[in-house]
C-alpha cells in the first residue's frame, strides 16, 4: 500500500439505522486502474461506491481521493461530484432534455461554460460514445443502450478524474449490453479511472486490474481477474462465482 | 373483413365532421364573444370612438325592429334588445373580471412554486407551507375576502397612484385575496407534480454537482410543471367562477353588474343566463387555451403529452 494511491477506501462502515451495510471495506486504486466490485445483490457494492461520492453517507473510516478526505465533514460535496462522474443502472436521464441537454446541463450549470460551448462539449462527447446520431433525440426516443451510453457521455462531458458506474448493463435487454460494454472498452483503452459494480464477469475478467468481492458488506477476497476468477481463496467466492457461470 | 370494418370507418368520419362542424361553431362563438368585448374596452378606453361611452355597439331598437320582422323571433325581439342594452354594463364588468382573474392567478403562481417546492423538499419550510396551504384552503374564500376589506380595511392603503389604472382601488384587495388563497390551491396541484419526478433524475443532478436548488429548477421544475399543467388549468377555471365573489367588496365585476342590473329591472333569469353564458365562455377559452400551451411544450415521453 503505497502513499499515493489515486482512490484508498479504509475501514469503511455504514449502517442504515440499525442494520449495518458495510463492515470496514477497504481497497485501493492507481490512476488509470480499473477496479470491479462483484458480488451477490445486497451485499452493499452499490453502497460502497454512492459513499465515494457521497451518494450515501458513511459514518465510520477513511475515504482518500487524491490525497483528499472524501468523508470529511467540511469538504464541499458539489465540488467533490464535479470531479466524480456516475453512471447509473436505470440511467436516470433527465426525461425533459434531449441527448445533448442531458449532457450540455453539467457543463453549462456546474462548470460555468457558455451555451455554445456546452453544447460543442456535449456533441463530442456524444460523439465518443458513438451517438453523433442523436443529438436532438428525447430519452424516450432512445433505446436503453443509446440512454446508457447518453449517461456516460453525460458523465465524461464533466470531465471527471475518476468514473463510478453503478451496474451500468443490469437493466439493459442482453442483446444492448454489447454496445454499453464497447463504450467502457474504450474508456478502458483511453486509461480511464474506473470503479465499475457490475455482474459482467467477462469485463471485469477483460480489463479489470483488481476484483474486489462483497458479501454481507464485507470484503471477502480481492485480487487480480485471473487470480479471483480461477484460483478463489476463500470458498464464498467460489460459490458466488459458480452461481453467476451457471446463469450465464 | 373489410367490409366489416367499413361502417365503423364511415361512422368515424361522420363523426369526425360533426366535430369539425362543432369547432368551427365553437370558434365563431369565440371569436364573436372576444371581438365583442375588444370593441367594446377599446370604444371605452379611446373615449367612445364608435358609439357614445355607455351605449351598446348596436341600437337596441335596431335589433328589435330586425327580430321583430323575422318569422318565430318576433316573440324574443323585446328580451334580446334588453340584452343588448346591458352589453355595455357586462363588458364593462367582464374587463375586470379578466383582469381580476389573469393578475391574481400570475401572482399566486410566482408564490404557489416556492410554497410546493419548500413542501416537497423543505425541512422546516415544509411545515409553513403546509399550515399556510391548509389555512387557506380550509377557510371559506369569501371570509378571507371580508377580512381583508372590512376587516384590515386594506383598500384604505392603496397608494392613489395605481387606483384608476384598473379601476377602484377595491380591485386590488381582491386581487390579493384571490392571490393569497389561489397560491394555496396552485401550490397543491404543483406539489402532487412535482412528487411524480422520477428520484433518479434528481440523484443525476446531484451526481453531476448541481445543489439541490439548482436540480429542483433545472431538472425537477421544467417536468414538474409540465406535468402539472392539465390539474393546474382546474384552478384557472375555478378561479374565472369564484372571482365573481368580489362583487361581495363592491368590486364592480360581471357579476356585481348583473346583480345590480337584475335587481333593479328584476329580470333575473334572463341576466343570469346571460351572465352564465359570458363566464362559460371565459371557461372554455381558458381550457382552450391551456391545452393549446400543453401541446406547445409537450416533450416526446414526458407525461400525459398530447392526450386530451
Amino acid at each position: 500500500m503505497s502513499d499515493d494511491d489515486f482512490l484508498r477506501v479504509t475501514d469503511v462502515s455504514k449502517w442504515y439505522g440499525e442494520e449495518q451495510v458495510l463492515h470496514d471495506v477497504s481497497f485501493e486504486m492507481d490512476r488509470g486502474d480499473v477496479t470491479v466490485l462483484i458480488g451477490p445483490s445486497g451485499s452493499g457494492k452499490s453502497t460502497m461506491l454512492r459513499c465515494v461520492n457521497r451518494l450515501a453517507e458513511a459514518q465510520e473510516g477513511s475515504i482518500l481521493l487524491d490525497g483528499e478526505e472524501v468523508l470529511s465533514p467540511d469538504l464541499d460535496v458539489d465540488e467533490l461530484r464535479r470531479e466524480v462522474g456516475m453512471v447509473f443502472q436505470g440511467f436516470n436521464l433527465f426525461a425533459h432534455l434531449t441527448a445533448v441537454g442531458n449532457v450540455a446541463l453539467g457543463p453549462r450549470r456546474v462548470l460555468g461554460l457558455s451555451e455554445t460551448e456546452a453544447r460543442e462539449r456535449a456533441e463530442d462527447q456524444l460523439e465518443r460514445v458513438g451517438l453523433g446520431e442523436q443529438f436532438d433525440s428525447y430519452p424516450a426516443e432512445l433505446s436503453g443502450g443509446q440512454q446508457q451510453r447518453v449517461g456516460i457521455a453525460r458523465a465524461l462531458a464533466m470531465e471527471p478524474k475518476l468514473m463510478l458506474f453503478d451496474e451500468p448493463t443490469s437493466a439493459l435487454d442482453p442483446e444492448l449490453i454489447g454496445e454499453v460494454l464497447e463504450v467502457m472498452h474504450g474508456l478502458v483503452d483511453e486509461g480511464m479511472t474506473m470503479l465499475v459494480v457490475t455482474h459482467e464477469m467477462s469485463f471485469a475478467r477483460a480489463v479489470a486490474d483488481e476484483v474486489v468481492f462483497l458479501d454481507d458488506g464485507r470484503v471477502v477476497e480481492r485480487g487480480p481477474p485471473e487470480q479471483l476468477f480461477e484460483r478463489p481463496e476463500e470458498e464464498r467466492t467460489g460459490r458466488f462465482l459458480e452461481r453467476i457461470a451457471s446463469h450465464d | 373483413m373489410s367490409s366489416a370494418t367499413r361502417p365503423a370507418t364511415v361512422r368515424e368520419r361522420v363523426a369526425e365532421s360533426d366535430r369539425s362542424v362543432g369547432r368551427l361553431l365553437l370558434v365563431a362563438a369565440g371569436a364573436l364573444f372576444w371581438g365583442w368585448l375588444a370593441v367594446s374596452w377599446v370604444n371605452r378606453w379611446l373615449g367612445g370612438v364608435l358609439v357614445p361611452v355607455g351605449q351598446p355597439l348596436v341600437p337596441p331598437a335596431a335589433v328589435e325592429a330586425t327580430l321583430a320582422g323575422v318569422p318565430g323571433l318576433a316573440a324574443y325581439a323585446a328580451d334580446a334588445a334588453f340584452v343588448v342594452e346591458m352589453t355595455p354594463d357586462l363588458a364593462r364588468g367582464t374587463w375586470l373580471t379578466v383582469v381580476i382573474t389573469g393578475v391574481s392567478l400570475g401572482l399566486g403562481f410566482v408564490i404557489a412554486v416556492p410554497l410546493a417546492v419548500t413542501r416537497v423538499y423543505g425541512r422546516f419550510s415544509s411545515w409553513v407551507s403546509l399550515a399556510y396551504t391548509e389555512l387557506l384552503r380550509g377557510t371559506p374564500l369569501l371570509a378571507q375576502l371580508f377580512v381583508l376589506y372590512y376587516g384590515l380595511n386594506l383598500a384604505s392603503y392603496v397608494p392613489g397612484a395605481v387606483s384608476g389604472v384598473f379601476a377602484r382601488d377595491v380591485v386590488w384587495v381582491a386581487i390579493l385575496g384571490f392571490t393569497l388563497n389561489g397560491a394555496a390551491y396552485q401550490a397543491e396541484y404543483i406539489r402532487g407534480a412535482l412528487e411524480s419526478v422520477e428520484e433518479g433524475q434528481i440523484t443525476a443532478g446531484r451526481a453531476i454537482g448541481l445543489s439541490k436548488l439548482e436540480t429542483i429548477y433545472h431538472v425537477v421544475l421544467p417536468q414538474g410543471l409540465r406535468y402539472a399543467i392539465p390539474s393546474w388549468t382546474n384552478e384557472f377555471v375555478y378561479l374565472i367562477k369564484y372571482s365573481s365573489l368580489a362583487g361581495f367588496i363592491t368590486v364592480p365585476e360581471l357579476y356585481y353588474r348583473a346583480d345590480q342590473i337584475a335587481a333593479e329591472t328584476f329580470r333575473y333569469t334572463l341576466i343570469f343566463l346571460v351572465t352564465g353564458a359570458m363566464y362559460l365562455a371565459l371557461v372554455l377559452t381558458a381550457s382552450k387555451l391551456m391545452v393549446r400551451v400543453e401541446d406547445r411544450v409537450a416533450i416526446p415521453g414526458l407525461g400525459a403529452g398530447s392526450e386530451e
